[in-house]
């Protein structure tokens, strides 16, 4: 029994999200990222964003490759998972405008941190 | 209950001056215990002291009676029945506002007796009142409305079948600041008995009596004081409104932020009341050390001023003409000028509603950049002990300390406009007690009697070598007071006229009784002044054109005290501030500030009491929190200052001066003798000795402007205005006072 | 079915009780107004005989509470000035007690004895309240006469400004009602022949003798229209009644 409890710590198994191995998740990524493909026409399109469906796309490219050095199968799951529901509540346009919008950010002014911007800026 | 008339009629039949000693002289030992009585509030056993009466007794039970007519801070009138209460063995309810507590007393507040009475009486009231309250400005803070919600009727007897209306009563034209709809009037009195008791002005009354009783001023004439402001407050019902606030916000959308006020020295507690950004209204916040719930009617009604006459952008002074522009070129041309100037000739002047951070702010940058002058507008002696004792320029007997004394002595200083709330008090004692008060200075209408003793100084002097007769009520005295106006402090000669209280004072001292007590006061104009002497700053801005100042930082300095013609023409001027007053107008750089309702602040009154004001809106337009822009500055000039928080900036204050971290607390200074012996080591200059010691403030219309932002107002404009047509009223004239 | 549910409303209805009175209102203002005859400006002044009438006055009051005085010397003043005040005899008054001025117009204006506006030379106060309307002929028809015999309704002066006619509340002679005061003097008894030979007597400059008159066959105070029913017999002498050992 104790050598039983010994071999099960020394070699323990973390419990799969969804994927048991790393070509199950590859699977999912790559699943996940052609259905967005295939949803950004008809997203671009439906919100009536200022976005051309190869911006969107180019996007989708640049968000899903921000994570490539992700390994751990489970992140990767998690990461899947959420990009899943990200993906629901676009289709669905459970979403708004702004939110689409939100992963295009680039026009968002970081918020001062220094005493003199903040002045200047009047939000303290 | 006003002052008995017959002992100030015998101490004026006798010889004028021994009767004052005679007064003074009376023994004031306190008399033994009184015996509790006990009493039943609801079968709830209390003990009071006798002569309570059974209102004050129910609310030491924690029972609230309902009320209108009575009130705390006034004397009691009985005359609007709505505090009936049951008494067990009495015949009929009984006022419990009037009935004085009697031993085994059975109070039933609740009874179906009790509560039958209220409504009727709650009815009875309700018949003569008009239906107005959705156009009524005290709808929602309306003590009939909220009584007849709690105590009155479900339903409504009154029918008027024979379509005859409601008694109706004429509306009074009072002045500019109260507005009257005197059919809503109940008459219950408070606002009369505030006028002949608290502002000691008699000029309302009741006329007529029974359906046909108004309360009102029978001739037209204005309610002429300087405390009129709070009737408003005082009246239950609509009849008495603010004429500014009209129509113009509803007590359940203001939110309330509690801040202080900067009108005066006083410091009174007020609270802002703001909607959307905007200040609506000021009323007072109970502090009975300081102003009990009265604020005088600049602290209440210049707030319009608030949103006028604002610098909303910094300006740069171009050929002459000042162009709007933005923060940082405003901050660049500042640095221009400041790397043009030798450091040691760069000063700074706070003005009179400076704020402690801001003041600290702008010494530690000067200081930093190598500058050493920091100076008030407001005079005092330096060549002496001067500042170096903080017992030298306050208040130290403390407002409510006032209330012990036995004889007052008011040198040059008119406390009714400069600082109303500190007569208020002054006049408190004088109706409750055997004060007695002398004035040196202008024969001003105080609201209370005193013994005139002239304005030249050399009465002055003979009080100070003890040989005025009046020396004598004030050697015999128990508790005497000396209050020092700040106006006969600004000449040339202030140091002898300083010297000489401070000789009364010290003799006084010497042979006083009660060793903790403290007899001299210096009664200040100004909210920042006390404060900024805490800071180090220099009183009086004699030491700029000492320096010749190149390059000189008003913050918030309107008073015209300075001028660059007067200290040198070269000079440039940055102003620092929320007015485009006087200092903005001869400025080179204007730098937008906040007033006193837009940042959260520390003032410190003339009792050296630190108290925090609060912000209610948000400065307008670019202006931005005075610290923080003397902060920012510091850092273009390339000393940033080592804070960047308000806590930080605090708590360099507290390094300057632990006073500072002991808000709403005074701190009690001693070393009177040593302030004392240094000033004697330095002989004075000899003076014309027909100097005259005189207030500047002497009439009502010279109370309304003062500050920027009081000057910035309309309403005050308008009291002003009413001031001088009511001088032309026949029935307006000075009254000769009993 | 429905009619007894509507009587039934109905009959709720009625037990409610109404305020039916009309606001009974002084014809007098209780606010001053500045008229020609009546401003600040008007001068007043006590003569030097009423002075020293006022200083006795003051003198029956304990120093210090001069006040005490307002309502004598108040009606001094009225006397002096023809039957009525004005604001300036008020200013007088509180100058002469020093007390503020509000005091003084609080005690004029709450006495009805006080006219605040110019009256005339006579002035008739007819008492009507309840004695007064019921008894001998009835202080109507007695009112009716005087405004018949004037043309002026209550409230008003004549335009010679020799009488002015006011109604008032009990004047406290209703045994011998109706009754008018016409200044200080009470006419009691009256009938109408009675109230017109009086009005047309002053109106001749003549001084009608005040008292009962003919209504209850002139007699001579408040005694029984039948002879007296009581004390008939002649006073006893002192000592009547009193213990010998006394």
């Amino acid at each position: 029994m104790a050598t039983n409890r010994l071999v099960q710590q020394g070699v323990k198994q973390v419990k799969p999200l969804l994927s048991l191995d790393r070509t199950e998740a590859r699977r999912r990524v790559l699943n996940l990222y052609k259905a967005w493909y295939r949803q950004i026409p008809y997203t671009v399109n439906a919100f009536y964003i200022p976005v051309t469906v190869k911006q969107g796309r180019e996007k989708l490219r640049e968000l899903f490759m921000k994570n490539k050095h992700v390994t751990d199968i489970r992140a990767i799951d998690m990461l899947v998972i959420k990009g899943q529901m990200d993906l629901v509540e676009t289709a669905n346009i459970w979403k708004q405008r702004n939110h689409v919008m939100m992963f295009f950010k680039d026009t968002v002014n970081p918020k001062p941190t220094d005493f003199l911007s903040k002045f200047y800026e009047g939000n303290d | 209950m006003l002052r008995l008339w017959p002992l100030r009629q015998v101490a004026k039949v006798q010889n004028v001056l021994g009767g004052l000693t005679q007064i003074a002289t009376k023994s004031t030992q306190p008399a033994p215990a009184p015996e509790l009585v006990e009493v039943f509030i609801d079968d709830k056993q209390v003990f009071v002291e006798p002569g309570t009466t059974v209102l004050q007794a129910c609310a030491v039970a924690g029972v609230e009676i309902p009320r209108f007519c009575y009130h705390d801070r006034l004397s009691i009138a009985g005359n609007c029945r709505m505090c009936l209460v049951e008494v067990e063995r009495s015949p009929k309810p009984v006022a419990s506002c009037a009935m004085p507590v009697m031993k085994g007393m059975k109070v039933k507040t609740d009874s179906p007796m009790t509560r039958k009475a209220r409504e009727g009486v709650m009815e009875f009231l309700l018949m003569n009142h008009p239906l107005d309250c959705p156009i009524c400005d005290q709808g929602g803070e309306c003590d009939l409305q909220d009584q007849s919600m709690a105590f009155g009727s479900d339903r409504s007897r009154f029918t008027d079948n024979a379509f005859t209306g409601k008694r109706a009563v004429e509306d009074k034209n009072i002045g500019p600041l109260i507005k009257t709809i005197m059919t809503r009037c109940i008459q219950c009195t408070r606002c009369i008995r505030f006028a002949s008791e608290i502002a000691g002005v008699d000029d309302l009354g009741t006329s007529g009596r029974g359906t046909d009783m108004q309360v009102g001023t029978y001739v037209e004439k204005m309610f002429k004081s300087e405390l009129s402001g709070n009737v408003i407050d005082l009246c239950p019902v609509g009849a008495l409104t603010s004429k500014p606030y009209a129509f113009t916000a509803r007590p359940w959308e203001i939110r309330k932020v509690e801040s202080i006020d900067v009108m005066d020295a006083v410091g009174s507690n007020i609270v802002v009341g703001m909607r959307t950004n905007e200040v609506m209204r000021v009323l007072p916040r109970v502090n009975e050390d300081i102003n009990e719930e009265w604020i005088s009617d600049k602290t209440r009604f210049a707030y319009d001023g608030l949103k006028r006459q604002r610098l909303t952008t910094p300006f740069i002074n171009v050929d002459g003409q000042l162009v709007p522009t933005d923060w940082e070129t405003a901050f660049v041309k500042v640095a221009e000028k400041v790397k043009k100037v030798d450091p040691k000739l760069i000063a700074g002047v706070a003005g009179s509603t400076a704020d402690a951070e801001a003041m600290v702010c702008l010494k530690d940058m000067i200081n930093r950049l190598g500058g050493e002058l920091l100076c008030t507008e407001d005079s005092f002696p330096l060549n002496r002990s001067g500042i170096d004792f903080r017992s030298n320029y306050i208040f130290n007997t403390t407002i409510g300390g006032i209330e012990q004394a036995d004889v007052v002595l008011l040198i040059g200083t008119n406390p009714r406009l400069e600082a109303p709330l500190i007569n208020a008090r002054i006049r408190k004692t004088w109706i409750h007690s055997e004060v007695c008060v002398g004035v040196l200075g202008a024969p001003v209408d105080l609201s209370y009697e005193y013994q005139y003793l002239g304005d030249s100084f050399i009465v002055l002097k003979d009080l100070a070598a003890g040989t005025h007769p009046m020396c004598k009520a004030l050697a015999s005295a128990n508790k005497p007071m000396i209050i020092l106006g700040t106006d006969c402090l600004q000449g040339t000669e202030n140091g002898v006229i300083y010297n000489a209280v401070k000789d009364i004072a010290e003799r006084l001292r010497k042979n006083l009784k009660h060793k903790d007590w403290k007899i001299f006061n210096l009664l200040q104009k100004n909210a920042s002044q006390v404060g900024a002497l805490d800071l180090g700053y220099q009183p009086g801005v004699s030491g700029l054109k000492a320096l010749q100042a190149e390059l000189i930082f008003l913050l918030g300095a309107d008073a015209g005290t300075v001028s660059k013609d007067k200290i040198n023409p070269s000079s440039s001027v940055i102003y620092i501030g929320h007015h485009g007053d006087y200092g903005a107008q001869i400025a080179d750089v204007v730098l937008p500030a906040a007033a006193y309702t837009e940042k959260d602040a520390i003032y410190v009154n003339t009792e050296g009491r630190v108290q925090l004001a609060r912000q209610a809106v948000n400065p307008p337009g670019m202006a931005r929190h005075d610290w923080k822009i003397i902060r920012a500055l510091s850092e273009i000039l390339g000393v940033a200052l080592p804070y960047d928080k308000l806590a930080d900036v605090r708590a360099r204050l507290g390094e300057i001066s632990p006073t500072f971290d002991q808000p709403g607390q005074v701190n009690e200074s001693g070393f009177e003798a040593q302030a004392y012996q240094l000033q004697t080591e330095i002989k004075d200059p000899i003076v014309n000795v027909n100097t005259a010691i005189s207030p500047t403030m002497l009439k009502l219309k010279d109370f309304y402007m003062t500050d920027p932002i009081s000057r910035a107002s309309l309403t005050m404009a308008k009291c002003i205005q009413a001031c001088k047509e009511s001088e032309k009223n026949p029935y307006s004239k000075q009254e000769a006072k009993a | 079915m429905l009619s007894s549910v509507r009587k039934q409303l109905l009959s709720s209805a009625v037990k409610r009780y109404f305020h039916a009175s009309v606001l009974a209102c002084s014809d007098k203002s209780f606010v001053h107004r500045d008229t020609p005859e009546n401003n600040s400006n008007v001068p007043f002044d006590f003569t030097p005989e009423n002075k020293k009438r006022c200083e006795l006055i003051i003198s029956n009051y304990p120093k210090g509470h001069e006040a005490a005085a307002c309502i004598p010397l108040l009606d001094l003043a009225q006397r002096q000035n023809d039957n009525w005040l004005p604001i300036s005899a008020m200013h007088k008054v509180a100058e002469i007690l020093k007390m503020p001025r509000m005091r003084v117009y609080e005690v004029a204006t709450f006495y009805t004895m006080f006219n605040r506006e110019p009256v005339g030379k006579y002035f008739v106060q007819i008492c009507t309240t309840t004695p007064c309307i019921l008894n001998g002929v009835g202080s109507d028809a007695i009112l009716e006469a005087i405004k018949q015999n004037l043309g002026i309704d209550v409230g008003h002066t004549t335009k010679d400004k020799m009488f002015t006619l006011a109604e008032v509340e009990c004047l406290g002679a209703c045994v011998n009602a109706p009754m008018v005061q016409i200044n200080d003097d009470y006419y009691e008894d009256l009938t109408v022949d009675d109230i017109n030979r009086i009005l047309n007597d002053l109106k001749a400059g003549k001084k009608p003798k005040p008292g009962p008159q003919s209504g209850q066959n002139g007699r001579f105070a408040s005694e029984p229209k039948n002879g007296l029913t009581s004390l008939t017999e002649p006073p006893r002498g002192p000592g009547f009644g009193v213990r010998p050992d006394l």
